[in-house]
C-alpha cells in the first residue's frame, strides 16, 4: 500500500511517497519560479526516482490549506485529478496541523506548538497546539486567519509556546512565545499530512481558505451598512 | 474506429467538460456560474476559481456518463491553457494534467480562441475551410482569416474595449442585471433602433477591420445622463436597440466586408455575442445576400464550452506523455492572439 501525500499550500511545496513501514521518499520544494504550479513535475520525478508509477498508489493525502488560494487549489485539483483518473481514495489533511506535528518536537514539557504560516497582507493563518505523549496534537487555539499582534495576545492566554513556520517571525514576541529552535523543521511536510491523517482520521477535500474572496467581504459590508439599525 | 477527446474549459465562468469523436459531440457539459456572479455585477476572479474547484471532477464524470465512456476509452485530453482568469485556468489545468498523466495519455493545450473558431467546425454545421471568423465576447473582438483551421489569421480586432464588455456595461447603464446579454436583447425587441445614432465604432475611418467600442459605452452614459432618471425609464426599449444596433452591426459589417477583401465563400461567428439574436440576423441576411456559406453555431456552442476545446485540439499538436507535466496555464494571448 502506498500512499502519495502533497502540499501546495506555501511557497515550499511538499511531496512524499509513504509505504507500509513508513516514509519512503520525501521531496521539498524550495522557493522556485511557479512554486505549486510545479508539483505535478514534482510528482513524476519522485515517482521515477522510487521506481513507482502512478498505478501503484493506492491513496492520495492533499493538504488542504490553510495558505495561498491557488496553490491551495493546485494541490487538490492535481490530487483529485490523479484520484478521479485512478480510481483511488483522496483525503484531505490540515497543511497547518502538518507543520504543528513536525515543529512539535522542540516542544518542551508544557509548552504549546504554534504553527503560523504567512498569510499576506498583514496577516497569518495560526493556531496552537499542546502536543501529548503519544505524539498527537489537541487543539487550543482553532486555525485562522490573525491580526500577528492579536494572535501574539491570544497565544499569551494560552501558555507558554513555540512559535514554528514562515509566519512566525511576523508575530511580535510576548513574554511566554518563543522561536522554535534553528534546526526545527518549519515548513509543510507531505509526511506529516499523512501522519496527521492517521491520528485524527482525513478531513473532507475542501479547501481550507480561512478568508473570504476580497469581492465577497466588500459585499457583505455594504449589506452590513444597509441593514436597518 | 474513434478517436475521442475528453476536453475541458474553465477559462473564465464556466466549468465544462466535453468528449468529442472527430467532428461528432458525444457530450457537453456546462455548469454556469453566471448566477453566482451577478450578486457581483461582473465576474469575480476568486469566486470564479473557487467554484472551478468544487465543480470540474463531477463535470468530467457528467461529460463521460452522457457520452457513455470511460476514461479509458479517451485517446486524448485537451484543455485550456490561455487566455484568461489564471486562477480559473489552473485549476482546470491542474485537472486535465493529473487525468493525462495517471493514465498515461497526451495532453492537448488549447487556446481558448481558437477553441471559438473551430467550434463551427463541429456537426452538424461542419465547416471546412477557408472561410472568414468573427469572435465576440467578454474579453474579445476579432476577425480572423482561416484559410487552415491550424493556423488562424488576425485580420482585425478591437483597439478598447470587448464588444461583450460594451453590452455589459451598457446593459448597467440601463439597470438590467449581469450578465446584461440576454436582457439587453430582450429589451431590445421592444425598441427602435434608430431613435438614438450611437456612433459606431471606427466609422468613417478608412476600410480597416479593426473595432473600438469604448466611445459608444461613454455616449450610452451622456444620454442616460441628459434624459434623467425619468425620461432614461421611459425610454429604455429604444435605448437598448439603438446602443445594441450600434454594437452588433459593425461586427457583421466588418466580418462581410473581411470575407470581400479576402475572396472568402463562407463566414462563421462564435462567442458570448454571437449568441445575439440581432447580430445572427445581421449576419444571415449580409450572407444571403452575397451568396456566402454561413455558419451560426447553436447558442450553446457560442458562448464557452468545452467541445470547442475537444474541435480545436483535432488542430493542436498534442504534447505526449509525460512531457507535459510542467507545462502551466498563460493569462495572456499571444503576440497575435492565438497559440496553435
Ligand atoms: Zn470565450
Amino acid at each position: 500500500m502506498i500512499t502519495f501525500a502533497l502540499d501546495t499550500a506555501t511557497p515550499t511545496p511538499s511531496l512524499a511517497l509513504v509505504g507500509d513501514d513508513g516514509v519512503i521518499a520525501e521531496l521539498w520544494l524550495g522557493r522556485v519560479p511557479g512554486g505549486g504550479r510545479r508539483v505535478l513535475e514534482a510528482a513524476h520525478h519522485l515517482l521515477g526516482a522510487c521506481g513507482v508509477v502512478p498505478g501503484d498508489l493506492s491513496q492520495i493525502v492533499v493538504g488542504v490549506g490553510p495558505g495561498g488560494f491557488t496553490g491551495i487549489r493546485i494541490g487538490i485539483a492535481t490530487a483529485l485529478g490523479l484520484g478521479q483518473a485512478l480510481g483511488i481514495p483522496v483525503h484531505g489533511a490540515s497543511s497547518l496541523e502538518a507543520l504543528a506535528l513536525g515543529a512539535s518536537v522542540a516542544c518542551r514539557e508544557g509548552e504549546l506548538i504554534a504553527p503560523v504560516i504567512d498569510a499576506r497582507r498583514r496577516e497569518v493563518f495560526a493556531g496552537a497546539y499542546a502536543p501529548d505523549a503519544e505524539g498527537g496534537l489537541r487543539q487550543v487555539i482553532a486555525p485562522a486567519a490573525w491580526d500577528p499582534a492579536a494572535f501574539s495576545l491570544a497565544l499569551g492566554k494560552a501558555g507558554p509556546a513555540v512559535l514554528a513556520g514562515d509566519g512566525a517571525l511576523l508575530v511580535p514576541a510576548g513574554l511566554a512565545a518563543r522561536m522554535a529552535p534553528d534546526g526545527t523543521v518549519q515548513r509543510v511536510s507531505a509526511a506529516q499530512l499523512v501522519a496527521r491523517v492517521a491520528q485524527v482520521g482525513p478531513l473532507p477535500v475542501l479547501p481550507s481558505y480561512l478568508r473570504l474572496p476580497d469581492a465577497e467581504e466588500k459585499r457583505l459590508e455594504r449589506l452590513a451598512a444597509e441593514a436597518p439599525a | 474506429m474513434t478517436d475521442l477527446v475528453l476536453a475541458i474549459e474553465t477559462s473564465c465562468d464556466e466549468t465544462a467538460a466535453a468528449v468529442v469523436d472527430g467532428r461528432r459531440i458525444l457530450s457537453s457539459i456546462v455548469a454556469s456560474q453566471a448566477e453566482l456572479h451577478s450578486v457581483y455585477g461582473g465576474v469575480v476572479p476568486e469566486v470564479a476559481a473557487r467554484h472551478h474547484l468544487t465543480t470540474v471532477n463531477a463535470v468530467v464524470d457528467e461529460a463521460l456518463r452522457e457520452a457513455g465512456v470511460s476514461l479509458n476509452d479517451i485517446a486524448r485530453i485537451a484543455v485550456t491553457r490561455r487566455p484568461g482568469l489564471i486562477g480559473a485556468l489552473l485549476v482546470g489545468v491542474a485537472t486535465a494534467k493529473a487525468l493525462a498523466y495517471a493514465t498515461g495519455k497526451d495532453l492537448v493545450m488549447v487556446d481558448h480562441l481558437h477553441g471559438h473558431i473551430a467550434a463551427v467546425w463541429l456537426e452538424p454545421l461542419a465547416l471546412d475551410a477557408p472561410f472568414v471568423a468573427l469572435t465576440a465576447s467578454g474579453g474579445h473582438t476579432r476577425i480572423d482569416l482561416v484559410e487552415d483551421y491550424a493556423a488562424p489569421q488576425l485580420l482585425g480586432q478591437t483597439l478598447d474595449d470587448a464588444a461583450g464588455e460594451a453590452i455589459d456595461k451598457g446593459a448597467r447603464l440601463l439597470g438590467i442585471p449581469y450578465p446584461g446579454g440576454p436582457g439587453l436583447e430582450q429589451l431590445a425587441r421592444e425598441g427602435d433602433s434608430s431613435a438614438f445614432d450611437f456612433p459606431v465604432g471606427l466609422r468613417g475611418r478608412g476600410p480597416g477591420l479593426d473595432f473600438s467600442y469604448a466611445g459608444v459605452k461613454t455616449a450610452l452614459l451622456y444620454v442616460v445622463r441628459d434624459l434623467g432618471e425619468e425620461g432614461t425609464a421611459a425610454r429604455r426599449a429604444d435605448l437598448a436597440a439603438s446602443y445594441q444596433e450600434a454594437i452588433v452591426r459593425p461586427l457583421a459589417d466588418r466580418l462581410l466586408r473581411a470575407a470581400e477583401i479576402h475572396g472568402m465563400p463562407a463566414i462563421s461567428i462564435g462567442g458570448g455575442v454571437a449568441a445575439n439574436g440581432r447580430l445572427r440576423q445581421l449576419v444571415e441576411e449580409g450572407a444571403s445576400a452575397r451568396g456566402l456559406r454561413v455558419a451560426i453555431p447553436d447558442r450553446s456552442l457560442c458562448t464557452d464550452n468545452a467541445a470547442m476545446i475537444g474541435a480545436a485540439a483535432a488542430f493542436t499538436p498534442a504534447i505526449p506523455w509525460p512531457h507535459y507535466v510542467g507545462e502551466d496555464a498563460i493569462a495572456t494571448a499571444p503576440p497575435g492572439g492565438i497559440a496553435a
